[in-house]
C-alpha cells in the first residue's frame, strides 16, 4: 500500500504561524501525525496554510505534480480540526486529487470550510475543534485509508463513520417519518442528538447597491479581532462568544500602541505594527473628508473569527446588523481573513 | 461588503461583495512598501470597496484590485 499524506506547515514541523507562508514542500516518509497512523507514509506533503489560501492555484500545480508523480493508492489530509485555512487546504486538495483517481481521507469539525470545499469528493472523518480528539482520530483515518488504499467500497456515511458526501441514495427507513422524528426527539431528551438532513449555509441575495455613498454613513466592521491596547473586555483569541463595539471618537487613524490584534488564528504582527493593516481607519477618515463618503459611524464593532460556530456567527451578524440598520446606517466594510 | 484574503471561503459561506484583500495577516497593507506606498494601496483597496456597494452585482461577486 502507497499512501501520501499532506500535513500544513505546524504538523508537519515547518514551524508555527511564523512558517505560514512556505511554499509546498516535500518529505520522505512520515512526519509528525502521520507516524500515528500505522501505515506505510511513502511522502509526506506540506503547504503553508497562508501560501495555500493566497496562492491556491499555484500550489494545487506543485502538489498535484508531486502526487501524481507518485501514484499513491491512497491520500490523507490532515487530521486539521476546526482550523479555518488549514481544513480548506486538506478539502481543496482532496478534491482535486480525487477527481485525479487518487481516493482520499481527511478528518476535520464537520464545520470547517474543507467540508465544503471538498464538494463530496473525499471520505472526511468527523473530528472534535482541536488536537485533543488526535488519538481517536488517528486509528478511523487509517482504518478507511487501508479499505480505500485496498480498492474497497465503502459503506453509508452513518456506518463508516464519515460525513455525508451529498449523495443520495434511496433506501427503506422501516418506519414513518411521524415515528422516526418522535424517536429522534426522545433521543434528544435523554441527550443524544441525531439528524437525518444535515444543514447547509444560508444564501441572502445580494442588497440593491448604495445609490450614492456620498450621502450615506459607512461603518466599519471586523473580524480579526482588533480591540484597544490591552483588550479590556477580554475578547477571546478563538471561539468568541461575543462582539464588542468600541467608539471612534476623533480618531483619524487606529494607531499603533492604542489598538492590538487578538485574533488567534494568524500571526498579528504587522497588525499590531499598523491596524489599519485590519481596519482601514486612516483611509476612509480621508475619504469622508474629501466627502467621497457622507459620514462614518460613530463605532466600529469587532470579534474574534476563529473557530466561532456558524450558528454563533449568524447571531453575531444579526444582532450587529440590526444595531447598525437602527442606526441609518447605509454600507458596512467588513475586514477579515 | 467584505475585504479578504480568502474570498472563495467567503463565497461559499454566501458572502455576496467581496474584494480581495492582500494578504491573512495583513488585509489592507503590505509591510513590504514604504509607509505612503502602503496608504495609497490600501486607499485603492477601500476606494474598489466603495465601487462594488455602489454597484449592482450577482451573488458571490468577487473583484480584484487592479
Amino acid at each position: 500500500m502507497r499512501a501520501v499524506h499532506y500535513l500544513n506547515q505546524f504538523f508537519a514541523g515547518l514551524g508555527g504561524e511564523e512558517a505560514a507562508d512556505s511554499s509546498p514542500t516535500r518529505l520522505e516518509g512520515a512526519a509528525g501525525p502521520g507516524r500515528g497512523l500505522g501505515i506505510e507514509i511513502a511522502m509526506t506533503l506540506t503547504c503553508g496554510d497562508d501560501f495555500f489560501g493566497e496562492h491556491e492555484d499555484e500550489a494545487l500545480v506543485t502538489l498535484l505534480r508531486w502526487l501524481t508523480d507518485e501514484q499513491p493508492d491512497v491520500l490523507v489530509c490532515g487530521p486539521s480540526f476546526g482550523s479555518g485555512r488549514y481544513g480548506y487546504a486538506c478539502g481543496t486538495l482532496a478534491r482535486e486529487a480525487a477527481r485525479r483517481g487518487i481516493p482520499t481521507v481527511c478528518a476535520m469539525h464537520p464545520e470547517s470550510p474543507g467540508v465544503f470545499a471538498a464538494e463530496g469528493a473525499a471520505y472526511i472523518v468527523p473530528t472534535g475543534t482541536n488536537v485533543a480528539s488526535m488519538r481517536e482520530t488517528l486509528p478511523k483515518v487509517a482504518a478507511l485509508a487501508t479499505r480505500l488504499a485496498a480498492g474497497e467500497e465503502l459503506g453509508s456515511p452513518q456506518e463508516e463513520g464519515y460525513l455525508p458526501r451529498g449523495l443520495r441514495r434511496n433506501e427503506h427507513a422501516g418506519a414513518s417519518g411521524a415515528t422516526r422524528a418522535i424517536q429522534m426527539l426522545l433521543g434528544k431528551l435523554s441527550g443524544e442528538t441525531r439528524t437525518e438532513v444535515t444543514a447547509a449555509f444560508d444564501h441572502v441575495a445580494p442588497p440593491p447597491p448604495a445609490h450614492d455613498l456620498r450621502l450615506e454613513t459607512l461603518a466599519l466592521v471586523t473580524e480579526a479581532g482588533c480591540v484597544p491596547q490591552g483588550n479590556p473586555d477580554g475578547l477571546p483569541t478563538i471561539r468568541a462568544r461575543a462582539w464588542l463595539r468600541y467608539p471612534i471618537g476623533t480618531a483619524s487613524s487606529m494607531a499603533a500602541g492604542a489598538f492590538e490584534c487578538v485574533h488567534g488564528g494568524f500571526d498579528v504582527t504587522a497588525a499590531n505594527a499598523d491596524p489599519n493593516r485590519l481596519v482601514p481607519l486612516d483611509v476612509v477618515s480621508q475619504l469622508v473628508r474629501e466627502g467621497r463618503i457622507g459620514r462614518l459611524h460613530e463605532s466600529f464593532y469587532t470579534t474574534t473569527g476563529n473557530g466561532t460556530p456558524v450558528a454563533t456567527s449568524t447571531k453575531f451578524g444579526q444582532e450587529i446588523g440590526l444595531e447598525l440598520k437602527q442606526a441609518g446606517v447605509g454600507a458596512v466594510l467588513l475586514s477579515g481573513t | 461588503m467584505f475585504v479578504t484574503a480568502l474570498p472563495t471561503i467567503a463565497t461559499m459561506i454566501g458572502a455576496n461583495r467581496v474584494v480581495r484583500g492582500v494578504a491573512i495577516t495583513n488585509v489592507f497593507g503590505d509591510p513590504s512598501r514604504s509607509p505612503a506606498s502602503e496608504v495609497a494601496l490600501r486607499r485603492k483597496i477601500v476606494e474598489r470597496a466603495l465601487e462594488m456597494l455602489e454597484t449592482d452585482v450577482e451573488p458571490g461577486a468577487v473583484w480584484e484590485v487592479a
